[in-house]
């Protein structure tokens, strides 16, 4: 009775203990993605996965709106995120903050770094892929979605107008402003009733995700990275300004007064619209907008073969985060960006897995070519800390120009030395963060 | 301790009774302003005084953001900004407001149910009532069919005139804040004992010298009421233009606040330490005007207490 009594007692000293062990190794990791509707299925349904074979580690999943924002200040009341994605434009902010931890190869299941950047590409391949989210020769996430921008003609409204985007569309940005022209129908008094084609004027990042890279074909950049220091009275920043600013006020084709261009272009009142990516076409189906996709165009003396910025969400781990949750984290990370071909087919998202570009699948995917042939000879956008100051800055500079009538040289000088300043305190806090 | 609670409660005065029930009773109150209103207050002046970028802690910096606020081409432009539409939706609301008070403080057939429709503007919020007055404002828009006639355009860019969109934003601001001060000028009308008003009329004043003389005066403490939360609410003007207004603000500033300055700075640019101090020195800016305001409505004279 008394071998009874001390084999049950064991017994469950023994339970116990393991259970205790149990929940000591389990561990939480919450997690933060900004809103895109299509995506979250595929996640929520990748999560599940991720704990089932994982039974030790809990994911908490969050879809956050007003992302940005939200973000920031979770993180500065220590209430942020252990695992969250993000926007390539503020990426380096977070990185001067020190908020960010290097990619652990081990834990997402690779030998070495190089192998991380191997999945997305041999040798330059992977580098330039993985360049939004290199800082230092560190790399501190990899993407959940890459993107970038091409033209979308709405091929009936091209076809009203006489026009056949598969012929007629333009290759430079001159030809592109005669054929909005014939695209744009006006109502009484001259009122545009239909745009040829527009800008997307919503929003500073578009200064640098589309102005900038029209300098830069020009063989310019507004920004230097590298020595954190803004050259933007330039003879070719004044050239992408005058053709902004020819576009609405001299040919009247446009201007930020309309209907967003997105929102025009799915509703039918716009033409031709620069600034959706691989992403735009379920809206545009959704709609029933018979379209066909094209080029950036370039000037037509353009010394850089460039379309659009490139920029990404990026997959980043918070440094805040207790070791053992960081590395669950980076388990969770490979494990969301182990399988491309569902996120490009159920949220047209692409993730630019190398393995993933060889397959017959993508090979057969009928919007990426025209995108991928851009990635290809096109590169990110500047990436520096005080984005959101700058392009604040940049667009003050094209409203007062192209709504202000006020004069170029002037506008361009002081806004040259307005972001000279931002930048100048931007990089006084990294190394002041010691991440410089 | 039942008896101990019993002695000390009957060896409290009838007073001192009192006076324990009322400061159980305000202790919510107090505790609610301390939690949500003077915690904050202390904390928003400390963070003024550090180098706060929201991702990292607050660095210690002294009075550096004040002096750096003096020579900042936004926060200065801001200042005129504000006080244009502080004065351009204030002085208008008070007067169209009263007016608007005055008629319906008439009888007359249908009154109460065009006050009602008058009212109306007040109940969406105002985050609601910026997306229709952007869809009103649409260059080809409902409004520019019915002004443009008159100027000979087809279109008018309301939001995008650099010289127009502040006068959009102020109207937009006073069509929506009218009922709501007209409420309380028709409270202080309704006040003032009719009486008085036969009184006048029965020494030979007209309805103009009745209310000149006689309802004006003693509409004093409702004025300096409606003067004090009208500028109150314009000083802290953000809504109309974060949602309206181009670009958050736009075009070129002409519509930046300092309530936009300080959400730009605070969660745009991650210069927290500077967007408290812009707060602090609004506060101050407040605690000016409206203190002058009650200092000008102070009078022993023509109050019915």
């Amino acid at each position: 009775m008394k071998f009874r009594l001390l084999f049950v007692f064991l017994l469950f000293a023994g339970l116990l203990t393991t259970v205790t062990q149990a929940q000591d190794d389990q561990v939480t990791v919450t997690l933060w993605m900004h809103n895109h509707t299509p995506r979250v299925a595929v996640d929520e349904e990748l999560i599940a996965e991720f704990m089932e074979e994982n039974p030790n580690i809990i994911v908490e999943y969050e879809v956050v709106n007003d992302f940005f924002t939200a973000l920031s200040t979770a993180l500065a009341s220590g209430a942020g995120p252990d695992v969250f994605n993000q926007f390539t434009l503020f990426n380096a902010q977070f990185y001067a903050q020190g908020l960010l931890a290097p990619v652990d190869p081990v834990a997402m299941g690779y030998q070495t770094i190089e192998d991380v950047y191997a999945h997305y590409g041999e040798g330059v391949v992977g580098e330039t892929v993985l360049a939004g989210d290199t800082f230092n020769g560190i790399l501190y996430g990899v993407p959940t979605e890459l993107s970038n921008y091409a033209c979308y003609a709405n091929d009936d409204l091209w076809a009203e107008a006489g026009l056949d985007p598969a012929t007629d569309f333009p290759t430079t940005w001159e030809g592109l402003t005669d054929v909005a022209k014939q695209l744009t129908v006006r109502g009484d008094g001259g009122t545009l009733v239909q745009r040829g084609f527009d800008f997307n004027w919503y929003g500073n990042i578009y200064m640098m995700l589309h102005f900038d890279p029209m300098v830069q074909q020009l063989g310019h950049s507004m920004i230097d990275e590298a020595t954190y220091t803004a050259h933007i009275n330039t003879p070719q920043v004044a050239r992408v300004m005058q053709y902004w600013n020819d576009l609405v006020n001299v040919h009247e084709l446009g201007g930020p007064q309309y209907t967003r261009s997105r929102d025009a272009f799915i509703a039918g009142e716009l033409a031709t619209e620069c600034t959706f990516g691989n992403w735009g076409t379920p809206g545009m189906e959704e709609s029933g907008i018979n379209y066909s996709i094209h080029n950036i165009p370039r000037f037509a003396d353009a010394v850089n073969d460039i379309g659009f910025a490139t920029f990404a969400y990026y997959l980043q781990v918070n440094a805040d985060a207790p070791r053992e949750v960081q590395e669950a984290g980076w388990k969770l990370i490979a494990h969301l960006t182990s399988q491309p071909g569902r996120y490009l087919n159920e949220a047209a998202l692409f993730q630019p897995v190398a393995e993933y570009l060889a397959t017959d699948e993508f090979a057969n995917n009928e919007i990426m070519p025209v995108f991928l042939d851009e990635l290809y000879r096109g590169a990110y956008h500047p990436r520096f800390a005080g984005f959101a100051e700058v392009g604040d800055a940049l667009g003050r500079a094209r409203d007062r120009v192209i709504l202000g009538g006020e004069d170029m040289e002037t506008v361009l000088q002081e806004t040259e030395d307005e972001v000279n300043d931002i930048l100048e305190r931007a990089l006084a806090d990294i190394e002041a963060a010691g991440s410089g | 301790m039942r008896r101990l609670y019993h002695r000390l409660w009957g060896e409290m005065s009838v007073i001192s009774r009192r006076q324990y029930w009322g400061l159980i009773f305000v202790l919510p109150a107090v505790l609610f302003f301390v939690v949500f209103f003077l915690y904050p207050l202390v904390t928003g002046f400390a963070l003024s005084l550090t180098d706060f970028t929201l991702l990292r802690p607050p660095v210690w910096v002294g009075l550096d953001n004040y002096l750096d606020l003096l020579k900042d081409r936004l926060f200065l432009k801001s200042i005129n900004v504000t006080l244009g539409y502080v004065f351009g939706s204030t002085v208008p609301t008070w007067i169209l407001s009263l007016l608007a008070a005055l008629l319906f403080y008439q009888k007359f057939p249908g009154r109460e149910g065009l006050k009602l429709l008058f009212f109306s503007p007040l109940l969406p919020s105002v985050a609601v009532v910026s997306v229709i007055w952007v869809v009103l404002l649409h260059p080809s828009g409902i409004l520019t069919h019915i002004i443009g006639p008159f100027f000979g355009k087809a279109e008018i860019t309301w939001l995008h005139d650099l010289q127009l969109s502040p006068i959009v934003i102020v109207v937009a601001r006073v069509w929506s804040v009218i009922p709501f001060y007209m409420l309380i000028w028709l409270a202080g009308l309704t006040a003032i004992p009719q009486e008085m008003r036969d009184a006048a009329r029965v020494d030979g004043a007209n309805r103009l010298q009745s209310f000149l003389s006689v309802e004006l005066p003693l509409l004093r403490p409702t004025a300096v009421f409606v003067m004090a939360v009208s500028t109150i609410a314009a000083f802290q003007g953000f809504t109309l233009q974060f949602v309206i207004a181009p670009n958050k603000g736009g075009p070129v500033d002409v519509n930046t606040t300092l309530g936009i300055v300080i959400w730009k700075y605070g969660f745009q640019f991650f210069r927290m330490g500077d967007a408290a101090a812009v707060s602090v020195v609004l506060f101050a800016f407040i605690m000016i005007i409206t203190g002058m305001q009650l200092r000008l409505g102070r009078s022993d004279h023509y109050s019915l207490n």
